[in-house]
C-alpha cells in the first residue's frame, strides 16, 4: 500500500527551480532513500511533504488519500514525522520535559512529570530505543539526542518517519546505532524516508533509492539492483553547464602550505585529521568533498577563528605562529567567503565603505587614521567599475544589492588587496550562472597573474574546470590527489563518497 | 569647518536622511500628545501644565529666562555625556549600562583631585586640565573593566557594567565618602561627605550672575570630536562595522583583519571616560564637594537621551538639551497642580515613540509616497 506519494510536485523559489516535476511513490513499511547532491531539491521535497514549504504546483497523497498540507501541525495529524538536521530539543530540559513538549500529560491544571515519564519509558521499551527520561538534554551526545527527536515525533503517532540527513552530525558508531533503531522502526511498520549523499550508508540501510539532480528525479532503482558506482553516475550527471576559460601557467615556487593539521569542531570531534598539502604560484589547487567532510574546519582553522589541535600553517614559506585574520592577510592571504551576508559584507555599510574594509588603515583611503573620503569615493568607483558591479552607486548600502553583485563587491575587496595566496571558499554557492562564469573568469586572472589558490567547492564540474591539482576530502582526510586531466567526475565522486583512494601524483 | 557643516546638511548621499531627523520630532510630538490626554483625564489643563514647563524651562525667553536657561545648559551637558557614553558603545555593538557607575566614579575623582593638597596650589589653568584628565583616565579605567571582560573572557557587557555600578556606589558611599571614610571631611569642619574642592577647581562661570560654567562648551567640544571619531576616522569605521555586525559575532570585521578584542576594550575605555566626565560637572560646577548622599540617575537618563538621540552625536546634543530642558521647568508645572516627575512621563513616551520607530517611519514613508502620488497624478492630467 503507499503511504506517501507526490505527484508532480514543482517548486520555484526566486531564483532556482527547486523541485521540477517530481512524481514518487513510497510504499508502507518501507525504507525508501532520497540521494542527491547538495542543491538537488531531496531536503525541498520532503520539507513541502511536512508542511514547512507550498509546493509551487502538484499533489500530496497520504495513505492513497490526496491531502492539502499546508502546515506541519497538518502533517502530523496525517502521522508525519520530520527529524530536521538541526535539533529543535531544549538543552535545559530533560527528555520527558522535551518529549512530551505541546502535548503534555496533565493532572488537573499541572504538568503530572511522573506520568510523562513513565509514558516515555513505555515508548522507549516498545521501540528498543534506550534513554534515561530523567536526563537533561545538554548532557546528552548527539546520537541520543536524535533518538529523543525520533522518541518525540513517534509519541505523536508518526507513521511515516522523514529522516533529513541524519548522520551528518553523527559519529560512525552513532551511525551503527541509528541503522539498528531504523531497522527496528521498519520491523514495527513504519515507513522510513531517508535523505542522505552518502552512498554507502544508503546502499546499507535502504529498500529502494531515489536520485535526485537539479530538482528532477532521475530514477528509482531498487537496493538489490544496482550498486554505489551506478548510484554515483546518476547523482552526479555528465553536463557541463558553463565554460571554463583555459589558462596555461608555469607552477612557480609554494605560496602556502598546510602540515600535519588537525582541527576540532566546535562540538569537540576530530573533523580534520592530519591533513597536509601545499599550494603554489599560478596554480589552482581543488579541494573535493561533499559538505562536512572537513571543509569548514579547514577555512576556519586557516583564518584562526578554530586553533588546530596540531599541526603548522605557513605562507610564502614562513609559519605563521598565531594565527589571527590579521597576520594572514599581512603575509598575503585574500579570502572569498561563500558566506556573503555574514562574513564578506558589512551589510548596512555602503559599498564604498564596504570595498575598502581590510585595507582602510593603508594609504591613501586613510592618513594617520583618518579617513580621506575622496580617494575612497574614487577607488570605489573605479572597483565597481572594474567588476561590473550593478547598480553602480558607490553610496548604495551592501544589503541592497543582489547575490551575484554582493560577490562581485567582495571580489572587488579582496583582489584589491596585496595578496599572492587567494583562498577561496565555495565562491560560487548561491549565484546563477552568469555571476558564477565572472567569479571562475575572475579566478583564472588572478592564476595568470601568478597568485596561487586554493579553491573549496562542492561543484564538481567547478573543481573539474578550474583546478590544476584536486584533493578530495572525506571524513577529515585527504582520500587522493589527482589532476583533471587523469580522472573523471566518475572516479573523483568515488573518492568523495570515500569508496577509492589515489595516494600522491607523482 | 566649511566642509563640516557640508557634510551635515547638504553633503547628505542618502536618499529621505531627513527621515532620521524626523521620526524624534515626530516622537516627541506624539509624546506631548499622549502626555496632554493625560493630563485632560485627570481633570486638569495641558496647556497651562505645558505653557508652565517650557516657560521654566529654559527653552522659550520670558521672564527669568536668563536663570533657568543657565540651568537647562547646565544639567544638559551631563545628560548629554552619559548619552553619548552609551551611544559610543552602542555603535560598537555592545550594550553598556555602566555610565552610572561610571559618572560616580567621575565625580568622586573630580572631588579628590579638587581638594586634595598638593594640587590645590596650583593655578586654574593647570588645576582644571588636570582634574579633567585624571576623572577620565579613571572613568575610563573603570569602563575598562567591563570591556576587558567582554573581550577576553566574554562575559557579557550587560551584566558587567551592572556590577560594576553596584561595586562603584558601595565603595563610594560605603567606605569612601562617609564620615570616617579616607576621603571625608575632618568632624571639626563641621562638612559631611567629602571636603569642598579649592576655589581654583571650580569651573569658570560663562554667564555672569547664574551657575552656567563652561561644561557646556567641553561638552560641544567632545560632541564633535565624537563625531569624528565615529565617522572620520578608521577606528569609528571599524567600530561601525563592528556594530553593525554584533548579531553575527562581529564575523565580517575580524575576517578583513580587525582586531575586535582590542577595539571592545578602547570603546569601553572611552565610553567610560566621557560618562566620567559628566560625572565631575556636577561636582565642578554645581555640589563642589561629593555629598554623603548622592542623587544618581544620570546614567541611566543617559540611555534615554541616547535613545532619543538615535546614537548620532549631533542628535544626542539636541536631546540631551531637551531633556534638560524637561527636567529644569519640572519644578514650574507645580503649579498647576502636577507632580513634578511628570516631565519624566514624557520622556518616557518619547522614548516609547522612538522604539516604535519602524511604524513611524512606516507611516512617514507613505504619507510622503501617496503626496508623490497625487502630484505625479496632477502632473498627468489625472491620468492614472
Amino acid at each position: 500500500m503507499e503511504a506517501l506519494g507526490v505527484r508532480n510536485i514543482v517548486k520555484q523559489f526566486p531564483n532556482v527551480l527547486a523541485n521540477d516535476n517530481v512524481t514518487l511513490s513510497i510504499q508502507e513499511g518501507e525504507i525508501f532513500a532520497l540521494v542527491g547532491e547538495n542543491g538537488a531539491g531531496k531536503s525541498t521535497l520532503m520539507k513541502i511533504v511536512y508542511g514547512l514549504y507550498t509546493p509551487t504546483s502538484g499533489e500530496i497523497y497520504v495513505f492513497s488519500k490526496k491531502e492539502d498540507i499546508k502546515t506541519p501541525e497538518d502533517s502530523i495529524k496525517l502521522k508525519i514525522g520530520m527529524v530536521h538536521q538541526e535539533f529543535m530539543l531544549i538543552p535545559r530540559f530533560t527528555v520527558t520535559e522535551n518529549i512530551v513538549l505541546g502535548d503534555e500529560p496533565r493532572k488537573g491544571f499541572l504538568f503530572d512529570y511522573s506520568r510523562a515519564v513513565k509514558e516515555v519509558k513505555e515508548l522507549s521499551d516498545k521501540f528498543g530505543l534506550k534513554i534515561d527520561p530523567t536526563e537533561k538534554v545538554e548532557n546528552l551526545p548527539v546520537g541520543i539526542q536524535q533518538r529523543v527527536e525520533i522518541l518525540k515525533i513517534l509519541r505523536r503517532g508518526a507513521e511515516i518517519l522523514i529522516f533529513d540527513e541524519p548522520t551528518a552530525v553523527l559519529t560512525p558508531e552513532e551511525t551503527e546505532e541509528l541503522f539498528k533503531t531504523l531497522r527496528a522502526l521498519k520491523d514495527n511498520g513504519k515507513t522510513i524516508v531517508f535523505i542522505s549523499h552518502k552512498l554507502n550508508e544508503v546502499m546499507e540501510i535502504a529498500d529502494r533509492v531515489g536520485v535526485m539532480r537539479k530538482g528532477k528525479l532521475q530514477g528509482i532503482v531498487n537496493k538489490t539492483e544496482t550498486n554505489e558506482r551506478e548510484l554515483a553516475l546518476m547523482m552526479v550527471g555528465r553536463d557541463v553547464v558553463l565554460e571554463v576559460p583555459e589558462a596555461d601557467v608555469k607552477r612557480g615556487e609554494e605560496v602556502f602550505s598546510v602540515s600535519n593539521i588537525s582541527v576540532k569542531n566546535p562540538k569537540g570531534l576530530l573533523s580534520l585529521k592530519v591533513v597536509s598539502f601545499s599550494v603554489y604560484s599560478g596554480e589552482i589547487v581543488g579541494i573535493a568533498g561533499v559538505e562536512g567532510n572537513g571543509q569548514a574546519e579547514l577555512v576556519n582553522a586557516i583564518l584562526g577563528f578554530w586553533k588546530p589541535v596540531s599541526g603548522k600553517i605557513s605562507i610564502n614559506g614562513e609559519e605563521i605562529k598565531l594565527i589571527t585574520p590579521y597576520n594572514m592577510r599581512t603575509k598575503g592571504m585574500a579570502y572569498i567567503t561563500e558566506d556573503r551576508k555574514r562574513r564578506g559584507l558589512v551589510l548596512p555599510f555602503k559599498a564604498r565603505e564596504n570595498v575598502i574594509m581590510g585595507q582602510h588603515t593603508l594609504y591613501p583611503f586613510s592618513n594617520k587614521g583618518v579617513l580621506n573620503d575622496k580617494e575612497i569615493d574614487t577607488f570605489a568607483t573605479k572597483k565597481l567599475q572594474e567588476f561590473d558591479v550593478r547598480p553602480l552607486d558607490i553610496c548604495s548600502k551592501a544589503e541592497s544589492f543582489s547575490g551575484g553583485n554582493q560577490q562581485k563587491l567582495i571580489l572587488a575587496k579582496e583582489m584589491s588587496m596585496k595578496h599572492n595566496f587567494l583562498l577561496a571558499s565555495q565562491p560560487t554557492r548561491g549565484l546563477d550562472v552568469g555571476a558564477t562564469e565572472f567569479v571562475y573568469r575572475m579566478l583564472v586572472e588572478e592564476k595568470k597573474k601568478g597568485i596561487g589558490i586554493l579553491l573549496i567547492s562542492l561543484e564538481l564540474t567547478e573543481i573539474m574546470g578550474l583546478s590544476d591539482r584536486i584533493l578530495v576530502l572525506y571524513n577529515g582526510e585527504i582520500v587522493g590527489e589527482v589532476t583533471p586531466n587523469e580522472t573523471n567526475e566518475e572516479e573523483l565522486g568515488l573518492m568523495m563518497l570515500g569508496l577509492k583512494r589515489k595516494e600522491k601524483v607523482q | 569647518m566649511k566642509e563640516f557643516f557640508y557634510r551635515i546638511f547638504v553633503g547628505r548621499r542618502e536618499k529621505y536622511w531627513w527621515m532620521n531627523l524626523l521620526v524624534p520630532l515626530v516622537s516627541i510630538f506624539l509624546a506631548l500628545i499622549v502626555g496632554a490626554i493625560f493630563i485632560k483625564s485627570t481633570g486638569r489643563s495641558p496647556i497651562l501644565a505645558y505653557k508652565l514647563l517650557f516657560n521654566a524651562s529654559g527653552l522659550i525667553p520670558g521672564p527669568f529666562w536668563r536663570s533657568s536657561f543657565a540651568e537647562l545648559l547646565l544639567s544638559s551637558s551631563m545628560f548629554i555625556a552619559t548619552g553619548l557614553s552609551f551611544a559610543i558603545a552602542a555603535k560598537g555593538g555592545l550594550f553598556s549600562i555602566g555610565a552610572e557607575g561610571q559618572f560616580i566614579v567621575g565625580a568622586v575623582a573630580a572631588a579628590y583631585f579638587g581638594y586634595a593638597k598638593p594640587f590645590t596650589g596650583l593655578s586654574a589653568i593647570v588645576h582644571i586640565p588636570l582634574i579633567l584628565i585624571m576623572v577620565m583616565f579613571l572613568g575610563g579605567l573603570w569602563g575598562l573593566i567591563a570591556g576587558y571582560l567582554k573581550a577576553k573572557r566574554g562575559i557579557h557587557e550587560v551584566i558587567v557594567t551592572i556590577m560594576l555600578n553596584w561595586i562603584a556606589f558601595q565603595l563610594i558611599e560605603g567606605w569612601l565618602v562617609p564620615t570616617g571614610g579616607p576621603m571625608s571631611a575632618k568632624v571639626e569642619t563641621g562638612v559631611s561627605g567629602t571636603p569642598y574642592i579649592s576655589p581654583t577647581a571650580k569651573l569658570p562661570i560663562i554667564l555672569y550672575n547664574t551657575r552656567l560654567n563652561i561644561s557646556i562648551l567641553i561638552m560641544i567640544v567632545v560632541v564633535f570630536l565624537i563625531w569624528y571619531l565615529l565617522y572620520r576616522t578608521t577606528f569609528g569605521y571599524e567600530i561601525r562595522a563592528m556594530g553593525f555586525t554584533s548579531i553575527f559575532n562581529m564575523e565580517a570585521p575580524k575576517v578583513s583583519g580587525v582586531n575586535t578584542s582590542k577595539r571592545i576594550m578602547q570603546i569601553m575605555f572611552i565610553s567610560g571616560a566621557v560618562a566620567a566626565l559628566g560625572g565631575s560637572f556636577i561636582v565642578l560646577g554645581i555640589l563642589f564637594q561629593y555629598p554623603p548622599v548622592f542623587e544618581g540617575g544620570y546614567g541611566f537618563d543617559g540611555i534615554v537621551v541616547a535613545l532619543i538621540g538615535q546614537n548620532e552625536p549631533f542628535g544626542i546634543f539636541l536631546s540631551g538639551i531637551l531633556v534638560g530642558a524637561l527636567r529644569t521647568g519640572s519644578t514650574a508645572v507645580q503649579i498647576a497642580r502636577i507632580p513634578k516627575t511628570f516631565p519624566q512621563i514624557i520622556e518616557g513616551l518619547i522614548v516609547a515613540f522612538i522604539a516604535l520607530q519602524v511604524l513611524v517611519r512606516y507611516l512617514l514613508f507613505k504619507l510622503v509616497k501617496a503626496k508623490k502620488r497625487v502630484k505625479e497624478v496632477k502632473s498627468e492630467g489625472g491620468i492614472s
